[in-house]
């Protein structure tokens, strides 16, 4: 050791560790004061994260666009950057046309439930080095947010508000490993657990085994006392694939979310829930087929000119 | 002199955090992406000394639990960068085969990486931290070390030049 020998290095290693473990011991124990350090630092980091999300959204979507249309070479610089410039422009308004087409669907989920929402825009994606999934919202505790209030997107259940901050929140998503939400399927209304995976992808572990499940039921979700966290009916996915193994104590099946985690843009958080159950009212329906007219062409030889 | 090394580095680490927080978590990378903050704790603690680089594990843990993203208790990534720093320095410092070469730098950035995120998975189970399917545990490791191994050579000029100004070692690459 150059700057005091081992003994100090040894000290000061030891004092780190018992103040790491302290702080995991505080944590599981419960203490606010942590609590107040994390919420301090969203909310110094959320005008950061907001400006972030206005910069950075467009050129990423640039680039993506770019790249799928294919490079076109040998144009003049100036055409190039004027290109470039339009391009942003459009992609801006295409980002735009697709949040307002995101917040339709959203609103008319809301209103056929008759929940209350608060809509918000997505600014920021958790980062997965610690296996979770998050992301965070312009909107917070002075939009009328809540801790533990359901977040819908477009097709159905999002997630659920993990915290609240005065300008921004944190949304656990369903997709989060940790992740549950009480489920009924529509229809036999059999009721189970429905568990995030890390993936769009999802288990459900049923609490009767008396019903059989199927693939492509429906499933809902239960609601919770109060409606918070979760009100009832909003739809959560479909099954995919059921496990019928022989001996098991509880049916299980995978479940595909409605919800596309990653394209999320704006979310609804319902601040006020229905004041009667919705029930099945928000199945989605199921993709029509649409008829292809069949095109018959008659060959018809021409009369040949007699000689 | 530690105190005044700290005392400077602070302000970078705080500036790191803030491009990992506001930057980069704006897009949603394949394979769970990376951490800024954790390649360039990692390669400032190849960098440095046993305890420096004990205190840079630290600070960049306690900031990685400050993150909103950050799943399990608060400490964990304390408790797993503070020994993180501390083993990678314990092996590398003074190894010129690691030292002296951005390779062996980069070779051990990359498997600081796959370790701590090895650890997290460890400690997390041992706290209750649902961590995913085994798939796609294994899928994000993978992606994750894949992402280190792209971004590492290209910061490592700038994590290393500021690491020469703040510590005065001959380190810089």
């Amino acid at each position: 050791m150059r700057n005091g020998g081992e003994g100090r290095a040894r000290l000061l290693l030891v004092i780190l560790i018992v103040t790491s473990l302290f702080l995991i011991t505080l944590d599981l124990r419960g203490v606010k004061v942590l609590e107040g350090f994390k919420q301090g630092t969203q909310t110094v980091l959320s005008p950061f994260q907001r400006a972030g999300a206005v910069v950075l959204r467009p050129v990423g979507n640039f680039f993506s666009d770019v790249t799928h249309l294919g490079r076109t070479r040998g144009q003049i610089e100036k055409l190039e950057a004027e290109n470039a410039n339009l391009k942003i422009k459009l992609l801006n308004r295409k980002n735009a046309d697709g949040q307002l087409d995101q917040l339709k669907d959203i609103l008319d989920l809301a209103g056929t439930a008759g929940y209350k929402v608060v809509n918000a825009k997505v600014i920021s994606h958790g980062s997965s080095q610690s296996f979770s999934q998050t992301l965070t919202i312009d909107s917070g505790s002075n939009a009328g947010i809540k801790k533990n209030m359901t977040v819908l997107s477009q097709f159905g259940l999002a997630g659920v508000v993990k915290d609240v901050y005065p300008n921004s929140a944190l949304i656990q998503l369903a997709s989060d490993p940790a992740f549950k939400v009480g489920a009924r399927i529509a229809g036999s209304q059999q009721i189970g657990i429905l568990s995030g995976r890390g993936t769009r992808s999802a288990s459900l572990q049923l609490l009767d085994n008396s019903t059989e499940v199927k693939e492509g039921d429906v499933l809902l979700a239960r609601g919770s006392i109060a409606n918070r966290p979760f009100v009832p009916g909003v739809p959560l996915g479909f099954i995919t694939k059921v496990d019928n193994s022989a001996g098991a104590v509880a049916q299980t099946a995978s479940v595909r979310y409605y919800t596309n985690f990653s394209t999320l843009g704006v979310v609804a958080i319902v601040v006020s829930g229905p004041t009667s159950n919705p029930g099945d009212a928000l199945v989605p329906q199921k993709p029509r087929v649409t008829p292809i007219p069949t095109v018959t062409v008659t060959v018809t030889p021409s009369p040949t000119p007699s000689n | 002199m530690l105190t005044r090394q700290i005392s400077v580095a602070a302000p970078i680490f705080l500036l790191i955090f803030l491009i990992q927080e506001a930057i980069v978590s704006q897009f949603r990378l394949p394979g769970g992406g990376f951490s800024i903050l954790l390649i360039f704790a990692l390669t400032w603690a190849v960098l440095s000394q046993q305890e420096v680089a004990a205190v840079i594990g630290f600070a960049a843990g306690f900031l990685m639990d400050l993150s909103q993203s950050a799943a399990g208790p608060f400490g964990q990534w304390t408790l797993i960068m503070l020994l993180a720093g501390y083993a990678i320095s314990y092996i590398g410092y003074g190894d010129d085969n690691v030292h002296a070469n951005a390779i062996g730098i980069v070779f051990f950035v990359v498997a600081a990486n796959f370790f701590v995120e090895i650890a997290f998975l460890v400690t997390g189970a041992l706290l209750g931290v649902s961590t995913g399917s085994f798939g796609q545990i294994v899928i994000n490791l993978i992606g994750m070390s894949i992402w280190a191994l792209l971004v590492s050579p290209i910061m490592l000029p700038v994590f290393t030049k500021l690491h020469g100004l703040i510590f005065d070692s001959r380190s810089a690459l």
